[in-house]
């Protein structure tokens, strides 16, 4: 990385660690910026799937969803602990993405998309129905998690550096990986299978990986979801939120990590905006995604590869 | 016999209402898959425009009849005008850019229904009430008329695309658009009429079905999925075999609902099909190889 990068990527940091101490940063604001973060994160997580290894999936929300419903199952029980939280949504995420990505990647192209999806369905189909997790209405009235005894996430301020810390093993974990040789392979991957396989490498075994990181890195995301929120809902792995997670990607860029980043909080940003103006704003986000697929394929940061400047999409 | 009469009978026929409907849905989804490459996630909504589309026509004149008509041709005409604004300029482009648009689309078409006729629950009532005796049990005449006329038009489409010219173009170029091309064939007008086709045909399952359920602007999006499943279980892009698919799954559901309850059959139907996604992905007539 460039002097230059190093120095950009510390002032945005900076930046968004100073972000609560400006002075119209209300509580309501903190929650916002708390959203557009995790959804950042989880669309960039996603990306590793779409951008780098060209599997488009249509179950993220399952991954979310289920993170959530971990860690609200055990503050309903009173086990409060964060370490605890996460580490149970760690297990059952990772054992149902095993499950799905076993399965999935199998699969190419469109049967990859419509697997991850009816996975994700019964998944859905399951908390709406079962009763011990409260039905359609989910789990309601949580506590908030603790960090250590005494030190609860209790504020809007703690949970939104909560998901900045998130956000930054996130990002780092995912840098790393497209960085490094395991990254490369995704792009050979995405770019001709059939290739990569005669190169001698297991193609499922990377799609598996890669599919279990990015399921990994949502489900955790889902799982700091209820400390903000108090619920865990259904709704929260609704097929349509899955689209919703690919509509961040795209408009952020594919391929570029960053980009997806940006998608995510420019995404909730804009529904937030648009709803308190008029309650059609669903009509305005299909719009933005079709323009975006139509006239801006590479999302916002593709613009500036058509500028001329530095290519984002990862390239191997 | 009298459980036969009584319970599994009535099951039956509602099973193969339900597919016949299905089936109009299906057929339009497959052969879109088959031209573009594209899973359109807008089909659901054209559906459901379809089911608005005629309380409109039926608020105008009071007759289903000529909702049955109008309502169609102007979902068709949607689609048409939706097929060459955004889906043509994605041609030479990924199917997955496709798949998208479609995406963004649903979401301008639902909202756009609940901004326009509100977001509760509508009825449509049927055009006829009644019902025929029929195997010793007693049936409703509207639902008689609804397997007929699906079945009816599946028998037309069949016919359209075995005996007729223009028929025979569209599967050619689901065979190989681009030979289609060379030969002088406007390839272009031939996808934005089946587009076109497509929407009519699933704003006209919605018609249909819509005296039974209710309409609603979400309608489309449980019924998609449904609609995915058959299209996968027949094999990707292939006509008959989601016919025979939209039956399978149409008996399936209402059969399995006397043993189970609502939720474990939708959990049962999306295991028959990831069962089959992993054993025959081809589903149960598609051409062996294609997007394996």
């Amino acid at each position: 990385m460039s002097r230059a990068l190093t120095w950009r990527a510390v002032l945005v940091w900076a930046a968004l660690a100073a972000l609560p101490a400006l002075p119209f940063m209300s509580k309501f604001y903190l929650l916002l910026a708390f959203d557009a973060l995790l959804f950042g994160a989880i669309a960039m997580s996603l990306d590793l799937l779409m951008g780098y290894t060209g599997l488009v999936s249509f179950g993220h929300a399952a991954f979310f969803g289920l993170g959530a419903y971990a860690t609200a199952v055990l503050l309903e029980r009173g086990i409060v602990s964060l370490w605890v939280c996460l580490l149970f949504a760690v297990l059952v995420v990772g054992l149902y993405a095993l499950v799905v990505s076993y399965f999935s990647t199998a699969r190419r192209g469109i049967y990859f998309a419509l697997l991850t999806l009816i996975f994700a369905e019964v998944v859905y189909t399951f908390f709406r129905y079962t009763q011990t997790f409260g039905g359609s209405d989910g789990i309601q009235g949580l506590p908030a998690p603790s960090l250590a005894p005494g030190f609860a996430i209790d504020t809007p301020l703690r949970n939104y550096y909560l998901v900045l810390v998130y956000l930054g093993l996130a990002y780092l974990v995912c840098r790393i990986l497209v960085t490094a040789h395991f990254g490369r392979v995704l792009v050979a991957i995405r770019e001709n299978e059939d290739r990569a396989r005669f190169l001698g490498y297991n193609v499922q075994r990377y799609k598996m990986a890669v599919c279990m990181i990015s399921a990994l890195i949502t489900g955790l995301g889902g799982a700091l979801y209820p400390g903000r929120s108090a619920f865990a809902t259904p709704d929260l792995m609704l097929w349509t939120v899955s689209g919703e997670l690919i509509i961040m990607v795209m408009i952020g860029g594919l391929g570029t990590l960053v980009g997806p980043v940006i998608g995510g909080a420019f995404f909730v940003l804009l529904q937030e905006k648009v709803s308190s103006y008029v309650d059609w704003y669903f009509i305005v986000i299909g719009l933005v995604l079709i323009f975006i697929v139509l006239f801006m394929p590479r999302g916002l940061l593709g613009i500036r590869g058509l500028l001329g400047g530095r290519r984002w999409r990862a390239t191997a | 016999m009298d459980y036969l009469v009584a319970v599994l009978l009535p099951q039956l026929l509602h099973g193969l209402v339900f597919g016949a409907a299905l089936g109009l849905l299906a057929l339009g989804l497959t052969v879109i898959f088959g031209l573009l490459g594209v899973m359109n996630f807008a089909h659901g909504e054209l559906y459901m425009l379809g089911a608005y589309a005629g309380i409109a026509v039926i608020g105008l004149t009071h007759s289903f009849w000529a909702a049955l008509v109008v309502a169609p041709l102007a979902v068709g005409a949607i689609g048409a005008l939706t097929e060459v604004t955004t889906l043509r300029p994605l041609y030479r482009r990924e199917p997955l850019y496709g798949l998208i648009l479609t995406f963004g689309l649903a979401l301008v078409f639902r909202e756009g229904a609940r901004q326009i006729w509100g977001g509760d629950m509508r009825r449509i009532l049927p055009p006829f009430t009644g019902s025929t005796p029929l195997l010793g049990m007693t049936y409703p005449n509207y639902r008689l008329f609804l397997l007929a006329a699906a079945s009816v038009l599946l028998l037309a489409i069949w016919l359209f695309f075995t005996r007729t010219r223009a028929g025979i173009v569209v599967r050619a170029a689901v065979q190989d658009a681009e030979m289609l091309d060379g030969l002088g064939v406007n390839v272009p007008r031939v996808f934005t009429l089946t587009f076109a086709g497509s929407a009519a045909l699933a704003a006209l399952a919605g018609l249909l079905l819509a005296p039974i359920f209710t309409v609603y602007p979400q309608m489309g999006v449980e019924m998609i999925l449904l609609a995915f499943i058959v299209v996968i279980l027949g094999g990707m892009g292939s006509m008959g075999g989601s016919v025979v698919a939209a039956f399978v799954i149409g008996l399936a559901q209402s059969l399995l609902t006397l043993w189970m309850n609502p939720q474990r059959v939708a959990i049962a139907i999306f295991a028959i099909m990831i069962v089959v996604l992993i054993v025959r992905p081809r589903g149960f007539f598609g051409r062996e190889g294609v997007l394996e």
